[in-house]
């Protein structure tokens, strides 16, 4: 009696046909991206979202094309965040044309399109079983999103990731070895615990880790215009990876993020400062290492 | 998944795919070789989880008959779950499951055409904001042009 693998094709259904043609669609509409970058963590709540905006603006100020997919389909915030949380996705000649922001960064963000008062949810025929179907659910939108959006010519495109050291792994699978990875901690052994074990998952695949930036690393106090400290970490846990900056909480920075405004005077901070010096590292390292394999 | 048929060890091929029925699809396979004919009938969970992956069973009957992919008996797309858009609840515009409410701005053939190439999720609320955009500029009809002007001003 045939095996499985004695048997050529799948009878009909074209079930892996059609994922390997959305693979092939994904490649072809991101052939124009020089660089994909992955910002993840591991751990919630240490401002990913916040600095992959940030950094957006900085490599933006550097005259490069940057766009941001917010991959953090359960609690999308960069459509907030980047003020283009009414804007409106328009039909292009074959795709999507993304919404843009004030200083030119297209932003994809399911935040456009669900109100924040509506949590995401998928129809479904298995009804109470979310659990046995749902990733699967949501990395086939992420599917979608990146073969219907217009992502033309990019310098880069950077990734906003969910929290979870299971789904930072999971989204390398899904976006494949062109997309390097950069991780956010905050100077907590807490958190850098976590980031540790995401750094531990991800360094068995074949993405690059370019480093971390280290969140929130002292409190700015624009009264006395100094950095004071904010956590008492003893950087006890070693990531293995190198540091690509220290950008400390500024308050005013948070505010333009709730409020959705750009950030006019942002060079002039420390963060600012820092953000710039980081994108700069950043941008380097990519085109080396681009430069590398050619 | 696949299927042979035991007595003549051939591998059955997909023959028709019932409309989907409470969750439930009802694939059809047959034995090229002696026409014996098998159904597979899904529960909820395994219908489920082919949908989550985003692709339909069967042939793409796009060219087949004119009728875009997926549509027919040969698909088990987002219908068989009972809707279209997966968010059609959340999305502002969308709560008619997809249907837009008559305007009076027209849309020309064309135009349909590219906002037919976006995902479904997208659709009601790029046809609402568009409508929106036209009458706020006096304009009755959405053409190609109108398009573009929307895609200059919100976009790329």
């Amino acid at each position: 009696m045939k095996s499985y693998h004695d048997i050529v094709g799948d009878g009909g259904s074209r079930v892996l046909e059609q994922v390997a043609a959305q693979r092939a669609s994904i490649t072809d509409g991101l052939a124009g991206v020089r660089h994909l970058v992955a910002v993840g963590s591991g751990k919630g709540g240490v401002g990913k979202s916040t600095l992959t905006l940030h950094l957006a603006g900085a490599l933006r100020a550097r005259g490069l094309r940057v766009a941001i997919l917010d991959a953090d389909f359960n609690g999308p915030t960069q459509a907030r965040m980047a003020g283009v949380q009414g804007a409106l996705l328009v039909p292009g000649r074959t795709k999507v044309a993304l919404p843009r922001t004030r200083n030119g960064i297209a932003v994809f963000s399911m935040g456009s399109l669900v109100p924040e008062s509506h949590a995401l949810e998928f129809e479904s025929t298995a009804h109470g079983e979310s659990h046995t179907w749902r990733a699967t659910r949501e990395f086939a939108l992420l599917s979608e999103i990146l073969r219907a959006c217009d992502w033309g010519s990019l310098d880069v495109l950077l990734f906003d990731l969910p929290p979870g050291a299971e789904r930072t792994v999971q989204y390398a699978d899904f976006l494949g070895p062109r997309t390097a990875f950069l991780l956010v901690t905050i100077p907590s052994d807490v958190a850098r615990g976590v980031v540790a074990r995401s750094v531990a998952a991800l360094s068995a695949g074949p993405n690059r880790l370019l480093g971390y930036v280290e969140n929130m690393s002292g409190y700015y106090c624009r009264g006395c215009d100094t950095v004071k400290p904010l956590f008492t970490s003893t950087a006890a846990v070693d990531l293995g990876l190198p540091c690509l900056g220290t950008v400390p909480f500024d308050p005013e920075l948070a505010r333009h993020c709730d409020e959705g405004t750009p950030l006019e005077t942002l060079h002039d901070t420390p963060a600012g400062q820092a953000l710039a010096q980081i994108a700069q590292r950043l941008i380097d390292d990519l085109d080396a290492r681009q430069e590398l394999d050619r | 998944m696949k299927f042979l048929c035991v007595p003549c060890d051939s591998p059955m091929k997909l023959q028709s795919l019932g409309p989907p029925e409470r969750g439930s699809l009802a694939v059809v396979y047959a034995c090229p070789e002696c026409g014996y004919e098998m159904a597979m009938l899904t529960n909820a969970y395994e219908t489920q989880v082919v949908q989550s992956l985003g692709v339909r069973i069967g042939p793409d009957r796009a060219g087949a008959d004119g009728a875009p992919a997926g549509q027919g008996s040969a698909s088990a797309d987002a219908a068989a779950a009972g809707g279209k858009c997966p968010f059609a609840a959340m999305i502002p515009g969308a709560q008619d499951g997809g249907l837009h409410l008559p305007t009076p701005v027209r849309w020309t053939a064309a135009a349909e055409a590219r906002l037919a190439n976006i995902p479904e999720f997208v659709r009601p609320m790029a046809r609402t904001g568009i409508e929106k955009f036209a009458q706020e500029r006096g304009a009755f009809e959405v053409d190609e042009t109108l398009l573009d002007a929307a895609r200059d001003f919100f976009g790329m």
